[in-house]
């Protein structure tokens, strides 16, 4: 196949996804034979979830310690003179997430996910400009699509042709 | 790589908790003019595309409707801010974000025009988007992994080992998808035909703008 050939072919939108899919793939398989090696000293750490759960604590795996406007619990932050009051309300639980953890030490995951229920300051405080961008970009989604189907679905207009 | 190296003198520094949005001439330069060319898109009116027709004297105007040149007009102006954030953002995860936001509003700014062809190029365009958010993130997640921070500065600090490396390029190749630059051009090369520039252009301008940042990123974080 001569380079010309090659080049129409990529003029041709059907297939760009197939070789951006190759590409990635291949690459990917490349990435087997890279050696990986963690490097422990991350931002944002918190204690093993396996010692936690050992420990019996309720809200294992997620535990940063810490009591509300009292003491900070341990959230590390690149900047720390950027966030001044960083881990102070890190463990803010909403009263439902509170009555679930007292009465039972298997809802700690299910606390985390609830809207409300644990104010994580990753999420709120020293990353929070992250969070604004991950929500614009479900709500422009939502925009995109609800716009489609309001105008090609429920008020579609009969074609005059 | 020094930060100043690249683009200048830092001029100074937008702190948001950990993430921090720095200014040099370079990135300031790209901002503005960025900002400007979205204003400009946000007070123009969409061109009208003629087509001759064969075999008798008609011509064929092809206008975009109000309720679909407004929906256009929000979301160029939403990709615009969004191309301006990834000018001076200081953090790595910030601009995979900005990026990601970008590929999902060009898809939304010719999701409703009538061609066949265009949408068809939108949608394989959507195909690409979607999978370069798993080499977007991935690689960004295996930066962090490496080097244990995603702020730029510190990033600048770290000499670079093979894992850096496979996570640049895969960020590199995250970012050819989602802004659909030379291999997979074809797909945003279609999606222009359709009348409704300049709303168009702003898809073209933010993807040149985003491959000049993701190049200057990943310079800084290898080197």
């Amino acid at each position: 196949m001569g380079l010309g050939e090659f080049w129409n072919k990529l003029a041709n939108p059907d297939r760009i996804p197939r070789i951006f899919a190759l590409i990635l793939g291949l690459f990917l398989v490349v990435g087997l034979l890279v050696p990986f090696s963690l490097n422990d000293d991350q931002i944002y750490p918190r204690p093993a979830p396996q010692e936690q759960m050992l420990d019996g604590d309720r809200i294992a795996p997620y535990d940063r310690g810490g009591e509300i406007l009292q003491k900070p619990g341990i959230t590390v932050a690149q900047y720390p003179c950027f966030s001044e009051k960083i881990g102070m309300i890190n463990s803010y639980m909403s009263p439902i997430a509170y009555n679930i953890k007292e009465n039972s030490p298997y809802f700690g995951t299910s606390i985390y996910s609830s809207p409300g229920g644990l104010i994580d300051e990753i999420l709120y405080y020293t990353r929070g400009f992250d969070t604004i961008l991950e929500s614009t970009i479900l709500m422009m989604s939502f925009v995109i699509a609800s716009w489609l189907a309001l105008n090609f679905t429920m008020n579609r207009k009969e074609e005059d042709d | 790589m020094d930060l100043g190296s690249l683009g200048g003198d830092l001029m100074g520094i937008v702190p948001l908790g950990d993430i921090v949005l720095y200014l040099t001439p370079l990135h300031l330069f790209m901002f503005i003019a960025v900002l400007t060319f979205t204003f400009l898109i946000a007070i123009s009116r969409t061109e009208t595309q003629v087509e001759a027709s064969f075999g008798d004297l008609k011509d064929n105007e092809l206008k975009v409707g109000l309720a679909e040149f407004k929906a256009r007009r929000f979301l160029a102006i939403i990709c615009g801010i969004a191309t301006a954030g990834a000018m001076i953002t200081g953090d790595l995860f910030n601009f995979i974000l900005f990026v990601a936001l970008t590929g999902v509003v060009n898809v939304g700014i010719v999701s409703a025009v009538k061609q066949i062809d265009v949408l068809d190029a939108a949608f394989q365009y959507g195909l690409i988007a979607m999978m370069a958010s798993l080499p977007l993130f991935g690689g960004g997640a295996i930066i962090l992994a490496a080097t244990g921070t995603l702020s730029f500065f510190e990033l600048a600090k770290f000499t670079s080992n093979s894992m850096v490396l496979f996570g640049s390029t895969l960020l590199l190749i995250g970012v050819a998808g989602e802004t659909g630059i030379a291999p997979f051009f074809a797909t945003k090369a279609e999606m222009f035909r359709t009348p409704g520039s300049p709303f168009i252009l702003i898809i073209h301008l933010s993807s040149l703008f985003m491959i000049i940042r993701a190049i200057e990123i990943l310079l800084v974080i290898i080197t």
